[in-house]
């Protein structure tokens, strides 16, 4: 902040709020030595927790793992992958006064970095010494980047398609087949057991690509649409939807799992931890996660600093934190609970070899990296803040009320 | 000594003015935003028709009129349901323990997280739930049926049990008010047990109906779990579609849906009103049980 100027965001409630937490500070500083005899300031600090508040599937199962790993302990709120809940709680909730970090799809830097919300990441910060060693197509991804400024350090990746059971459709089950996403659209096989993802972001484009890849719609990109391109997707979907093709717009992810593991459809545009889950209860390799002909949402989870948060006394542990979203023990447990890839896997192979790992997770961690690579090769990357969104929504809103 | 209830002079414009403020004021707030518009997730402060626009290109219009539809259908359900029910719970039921049962059980629904309730149904209505699992095994139908579960027959169904408390309620309070001496009366005089239904119970209860048909209409305009949870996305009420505004931080069209609401909800009392008037109007409504 420039000094001598007003800054709008420090309202008579920030002032409030600075007051009382100065007042409870001292109180606290004042009972301190009296309650922790022999605790320096340095080692108060280091035991401070970091607070974070992202998407379900970044999170690790259990979070202690990473505390015997780096001592730092963290307070992870879950939220869901709504974009619009997201960027309330950041803008309007003002979460930055109570989180340090955040987890969320990139592209929300393009708002939130240049507004004030996210802090640059400090690429030379002592804590963070994985970053040299991490690829570009990683760190320098522009899901993370706006305005040539690092916001974000990448977390988790991949490339969403859809669920299906191989037997329905006569595909090979060892699940290397690329299905084609005609299938899901217009396939007599699954007709009337499809499920969609309400979420148009997702939905609408992968709709959108399908329809560009054959050349059944002249679309430029299709994670942001423009109005009549918008409306060209939203009439397809709406013609499908009147064929009696979807069987349900589906909300949530533990949605996604009950549909799969009830079986009450054949395909789903899900999440791939959605299959995984659905396998624990149907059996291994029941529900495979495709490989598509036409290409994949491919997305990428970047982790922001919370401006506010840089003035706290806890930076070095956001920044250990940080650090070890880049290491092997992260890669390998997101890997292996999730199916997720992203930067360093060598590190997650390595990891899970030195810690005794079967021989079969390892293989599954190797898997997953080839897996992430091939998707990567096809189109396209999804936008979590498209410039058309206000369009795309209200288009989408169509197909719900068809 | 009722006399002496009379509110003073100053009580009651103080509760008018409290009462625009805290209600009326915020449905005026509303309206105003909903003539603004949202660009990039930040709401313009530039008056514009934009949004209303927007509402009736994207079919949200539709959703309002399905919303009535569903809500009144809902509400004549649940009437001819709960009339009957709350007249043997009043005049018929003679236990008292069964009465305080049955009242208990009646409140499970407050009770209850409503999510929670309604999505035990998807196991029962489903492809591979219990009710298609029993009727294709024992021969009654040859594949499940599908339209059990993400349909308006499922929201439909789905909404009997919420509602049905909100509706019995006041029939069954008012009922209990009825002297059993008029009934008895009634029945000294030649009436047949129809007759004294229609002429001394009906007319006498027509104050908790009212009462009935708002507490369950108004919220059934505003019902998005049912629909979101039975409906599978293809029963969108108002509800969903407020719910889904205001996700994308869409708050004017957010306001122009709240305001179709509060418009549907006040023709529809308005209707009521008119409807009734003949029987009894609301300042009087409880003068009729009165000895």
């Amino acid at each position: 902040m420039t000094q001598g100027k007003f800054d709008p965001r420090l309202s008579r409630r920030n002032f409030v709020e600075s007051a009382l937490s100065l007042s409870a500070l001292t109180a606290a500083a004042a009972t301190l030595p009296a309650a922790l005899p022999g605790m320096s300031q340095q080692a108060w600090a280091a035991g401070a927790p970091v607070k974070g508040y992202g998407v379900t599937t970044a999170q690790l199962k259990d979070w202690s793992i990473m505390t015997k790993s780096n001592s730092v302990t963290m307070d992870y709120t879950p939220t869901n992958a709504d974009i619009g809940v997201f960027m309330r709680d950041v803008m309007s909730n003002d979460l930055g006064d109570t989180h340090d970090f955040f987890i969320f799809d990139g592209g929300t830097e393009d708002v939130l970095g240049p507004e004030g919300y996210y802090a640059p990441i400090v690429e030379d910060h002592p804590e963070l010494t994985l970053w040299a060693r991490t690829p570009d197509t990683w760190k320098r991804s522009d899901l993370i980047r706006a305005d040539d400024t690092q916001w974000g350090v990448p977390v988790i990746g991949n490339g969403d398609a859809f669920g299906y059971f191989p037997e329905v459709i006569g595909a090979n089950p060892n699940g290397q087949d690329e299905i084609p996403w005609t299938t899901f659209f217009e396939g007599e096989q699954v007709k009337g057991r499809v499920a969609i993802d309400r979420s148009w972001l997702q939905s609408m484009s992968e709709t959108a690509n399908f329809l560009k890849h054959h050349g059944r719609a002249e679309i430029e990109d299709p994670a942001d649409l423009t109005q009549e391109e918008a409306r060209a997707v939203a009439d397809y979907l709406v013609e499908r939807k009147q064929a009696g093709h979807f069987r349900t717009i589906f909300t949530a992810f533990e949605e996604q799992v009950q549909l799969l593991s009830n079986k009450e459809i054949d395909m789903i545009n899900c999440w791939e931890p959605a299959t995984r889950d659905a396998n624990l209860a149907l059996g291994p390799g029941t529900v495979i996660y495709a490989f598509t002909v036409e290409g994949y949402y491919k997305w990428g989870h970047g982790a922001y600093v919370a401006t506010a948060a840089m003035d706290r006394d806890n930076v070095d542990n956001i920044y250990k934190v940080l650090n070890y979203f880049l290491g092997g023990e992260y890669r390998a447990y997101q890997a292996k609970e999730r199916g997720y890839a992203g930067p360093n896997m060598d590190l997650g192979v390595e990891y899970a070899t030195e810690h005794g790992w079967p021989q079969e997770d390892i293989d599954l961690l190797k898997y997953t990296g080839e897996k992430v690579e091939r998707k990567f090769e096809k189109p396209f990357w999804g936008k979590t803040t498209p410039s058309n969104a206000d369009v795309m929504e209200e288009e989408w809103q169509r197909f719900l009320n068809a | 000594m009722l006399d002496r209830l009379t509110p003073s002079g100053v009580a009651v414009p103080a509760f008018l003015i409290t009462w625009s403020l805290v209600v009326i004021l915020p449905l005026l707030v509303i309206v105003l935003f909903s003539f603004l518009q949202v660009k990039s997730y930040r709401v313009v402060y530039v008056p514009t028709l934009g949004t209303w626009e927007s509402v009736i290109d994207s079919g949200r219009w539709i959703v309002a009129v399905r919303t009535l539809r569903i809500a009144i259908t809902m509400t004549l359900i649940e009437l001819l349901l709960a009339f009957p029910f709350a007249l043997w719970l009043a005049k018929g039921c003679k236990s008292k323990p069964a009465k305080a049962i049955i009242i208990t059980l009646l409140t499970i629904p407050f009770f209850l997280d409503t999510s929670s309730r309604i999505i035990v149904w998807r196991s029962i209505l489903g492809t591979n739930g219990i009710v298609n699992t029993v009727l294709t095994s024992l021969g009654i139908v040859d594949e499940p049926i599908s339209w059990l579960l993400y349909s308006e027959f499922a929201v439909h169904f789905g909404m009997l049990g919420s509602y049905f408390p909100t509706m019995v309620f006041p029939i069954f309070m008012i009922m209990s008010l009825i002297d059993d001496d008029y009934l008895q009366a009634s029945s000294d005089l030649g009436a047949s047990p129809g007759q004294t239904l229609l002429y001394v119970i009906l007319p006498m209860s027509l104050p908790g109906v009212v009462a009935g048909v708002v507490f369950t209409l108004v919220p059934l305009m505003a019902a998005f779990v049912e629909p979101q949870m039975l409906g599978g996305g293809f029963v969108n009420l108002l509800g969903n579609s407020v719910n889904s505004a205001l996700q994308e931080l869409k708050y004017p069209t957010a306001a122009a849906l709240s305001t179709i609401v509060v418009a549907l909800l006040g023709v529809c009392l308005a209707a009521l009103i008119l409807i009734t008037r003949k029987r009894f109007d609301m300042s009087t409504m409880f003068q009729a049980i009165r000895r």
